[in-house]
């Protein structure tokens, strides 16, 4: 019961686009057709269903104040709290290494219309957020960081193919030319954010 | 040399980071409250940009591919914490990096950094770069600059902290606008002026 | 030379993490100590701010030694408690020792587990009495001193800082002097089920224990107020003899008052 509010929280509640706002780079950047998004959207799930339990246990077994007692006792006054943001950074970068190489491998075609997007997975702060979430969140077992990373991945999946979906019918609509592609999509962000606030304050 | 001044100028308009190659969004959502916290921020983005590419250029050739991200990342933070941990250090210049402190995060992933690094420093020579990362930040910031002064004169009445609404527009039934200050309205407004931006220049419109 | 090759890739890989390691323990070894010092000072005036000896601008500019110093004179007792409000120890005056945001940070871990709880209370000259509050924020951990008068109820004051919050938004609990200023004249009401509430929205009219919460920063409102409760509730049986007792003190001396009184009057 516990897993499946934690899952339905992260989705909708605290939904990594529209409540935080992280991650928008390649969101908008990568949402021009489902395909692509779609492609994007597992990529991310991916990162974020390996790097939240790498990252957790790392945190949990060494950063964390006392962490290192298992050890031996005499490591219970270490604290390598400071080292933990360049060492979740090191752990996403790698992890993105590896998608890359393998998508390069398995889908070229996917990979040559992500382009430069695929390599700024490493800096999507929606990855980085979890990590930084996860920490504070004090999670008790591996569990719920896996549930935490699952629905905060799928929640992005969703909210990506949901824009490039407005925006292939957007394409018939007839915009002013200024406004046509990039600046449409950014006030249809803004305009979906504004009505996913209806789910600010829910408690599950 | 007029190479150069393309270099320097096409980061600042055809190819500014946030409205044309829409990079660094996140950061502009969240620093954009304020005209001193976009300030702040559009100097060490700068300042970061350029010395990375710089760096990253002058070790393009030695770089395995398969660990390039992990090597950029690494330089990017190493030289952020340098930074920081120097500032800390001294009396004089603590209350600088506690007012900073806040945007190192922001600053090691903001993806202008590592956009331009992928895109520009990895192919070109370093004094290129550094001209390329500069400008980069600068285009930048002038758009960070932008958005702040629109979201702090309608949120909080306010330009870099002193109040320019008078006292008198309150009493008679002004408010302050809530919504400015939410982060969609900055999609909103950053929607906006892209809209300008490509109006004047219509080359950049898309089809 | 082939850069693509496994062996390159693991050695330069290799060279590069131990270098920068190197590079930045080096340098936090060497500028440990300094940085340090500032931190201490940081948090003094921090307390100082708290207690109302002065705003924080002015802690910097009278520097670090001197603040220390401000400190060493004013300060009439800081003992550590437990749960139980027993004195488990004492921090050293003289060398102006407090607790760190690290030590808070530790102590903070302990309050929820509920065990090994042994949190500082500043009592100054002047007899208002200053604790810490700490807890998470949206981005990283948030933390302030609360100030309170000798009856162990009444805000004197208040002051917040925070890690990483949105400058303009959550931020501003630490920038804002306005929301600072709101909790002067509050009081700790420990009868009630939330002693102290942020409440988002606006307060209620004439709320003796409730403070408005910062707009659009609706993460970091919450996250203080939790702060705030956790902490007041690890310091609850303190508060409370230290009201019994500022009770006791002042029946006593309005007995004294009337005793004269009747004496004076025959």
């Amino acid at each position: 019961m516990e897993y499946i509010s934690l899952f339905v929280k992260s989705i909708f509640v605290d939904n990594m686009i529209f409540a935080y706002f992280l991650g928008m780079c390649s969101y908008l950047a990568v949402s021009k057709n489902v395909k692509t998004a779609n492609g994007l959207g597992i990529a991310v799930i991916g990162v974020l269903l390996i790097t939240l339990p790498v990252n957790y246990l790392l945190n949990t077994y060494f950063l964390k104040p006392g962490a290192m007692a298992w050890i031996d006792p005499s490591f219970a006054d270490v604290d390598l709290s400071f080292l933990s943001f360049i060492i979740f950074i090191a752990v996403i970068a790698a992890i993105t290494q590896l998608v890359e190489m393998l998508v390069e491998k398995f889908a070229p075609s996917l990979y040559s219309s992500l382009g430069i997007y695929l390599p700024l997975i490493a800096v999507n702060c929606a990855i980085l957020g979890g990590s930084l979430f996860m920490q504070q969140r004090d999670f008790v077992n591996i569990g719920q960081p896996v549930v935490y990373a699952l629905g905060s991945g799928i929640g992005w999946y969703l909210a990506i193919v949901c824009l490039a979906a407005i925006r292939e019918k957007m394409s018939y609509s007839n915009v002013p030319a200024g406004l046509k592609g990039t600046g449409i999509t950014f006030i249809t962000v803004g305009l979906m954010g504004l009505a996913f606030m209806i789910f600010m304050g829910i408690t599950l | 040399m007029g190479k150069m001044k393309d270099t320097f100028v096409t980061p600042l308009l055809k190819g500014n980071p946030i409205t044309v190659l829409v990079l660094g969004i996140c950061s502009s959502l969240a620093v954009t409250v304020e005209l001193k916290g976009a300030l702040v921020m559009a100097l060490s983005v700068t300042i970061v940009t350029g010395l990375s590419s710089l760096v990253c250029s002058l070790l393009r050739n030695t770089i395995p591919n398969r660990v390039r991200i992990i090597i950029q990342l690494v330089v990017v933070s190493l030289m952020v914490i340098l930074v920081d941990q120097f500032l800390k250090a001294f009396e004089s210049t603590y209350a600088i990096d506690k007012s900073l402190s806040v945007y190192i995060g922001l600053i090691i992933t903001n993806c202008i950094v590592m956009g331009r690094i992928e895109a520009f420093a990895l192919g070109n020579k370093p004094f290129p770069s550094l001209v390329d990362g500069l400008a980069s930040g600068m285009g930048y910031g002038a758009i960070l600059l932008i958005v702040a002064f629109f979201r702090e004169l309608l949120g909080s009445g306010t330009l870099f902290g002193y109040q320019v609404i008078p006292e008198a527009l309150y009493n008679a039934g002004y408010v302050n606008n809530g919504l400015v200050i939410l982060p969609p309205f900055a999609l909103i407004l950053l929607g906006c002026i892209i809209w300008v931006h490509r109006s004047l220049d219509k080359e950049l419109q898309e089809k | 030379m082939n850069t693509n090759s496994n062996t390159y890739t693991v050695i330069y890989t290799t060279i590069v993490v131990v270098l920068v390691a190197a590079i930045l323990a080096f340098v936090s070894q060497k500028l440990g100590p300094m940085q340090a010092a500032n931190e201490k000072a940081e948090t003094v005036s921090q307390i100082l701010t708290a207690a109302g000896f002065g705003d924080k601008e002015h802690w910097a500019e009278i520097g670090n030694s001197a603040t220390l110093e401000f400190y060493s004179d004013n300060i009439e007792s800081s003992i550590l408690v437990d749960i139980n409000a027993d004195q488990t120890g004492n921090l050293d005056n003289t060398q102006a020792q407090v607790y760190s945001t690290s030590q808070l940070k530790a102590q903070n871990y302990n309050i929820k587990n509920g065990t090994d709880i042994q949190v500082p209370v500043y009592q100054f000259k002047n007899k208002v009495v200053v604790f810490p509050v700490y807890g998470a924020g949206l981005w990283g951990p948030v933390w302030g001193y609360i100030a309170v008068a000798d009856d162990f109820k009444t805000i004197v004051g208040a002051y917040f800082d925070h890690e990483g919050e949105t400058p303009g938004l959550g931020g501003k609990i630490k920038d804002d002097p306005a929301f600072r200023a709101q909790f002067a004249g509050k009081v700790i009401d420990l009868s009630a089920e939330k002693p102290f509430s942020i409440v988002r929205g606006g307060a209620p009219e004439g709320a003796a224990n409730a403070v408005d919460a910062i707009t659009g920063a609706t993460m970091t409102s919450k996250g203080l107020d939790a702060a705030i409760n956790s902490w007041i509730g690890a310091y609850g049986k303190t508060l409370l003899q230290g009201q019994a007792a500022s009770e006791f003190i002042k029946a006593l001396e309005e007995a004294i008052q009337s005793e004269t009184k009747a004496v004076e009057e025959e």
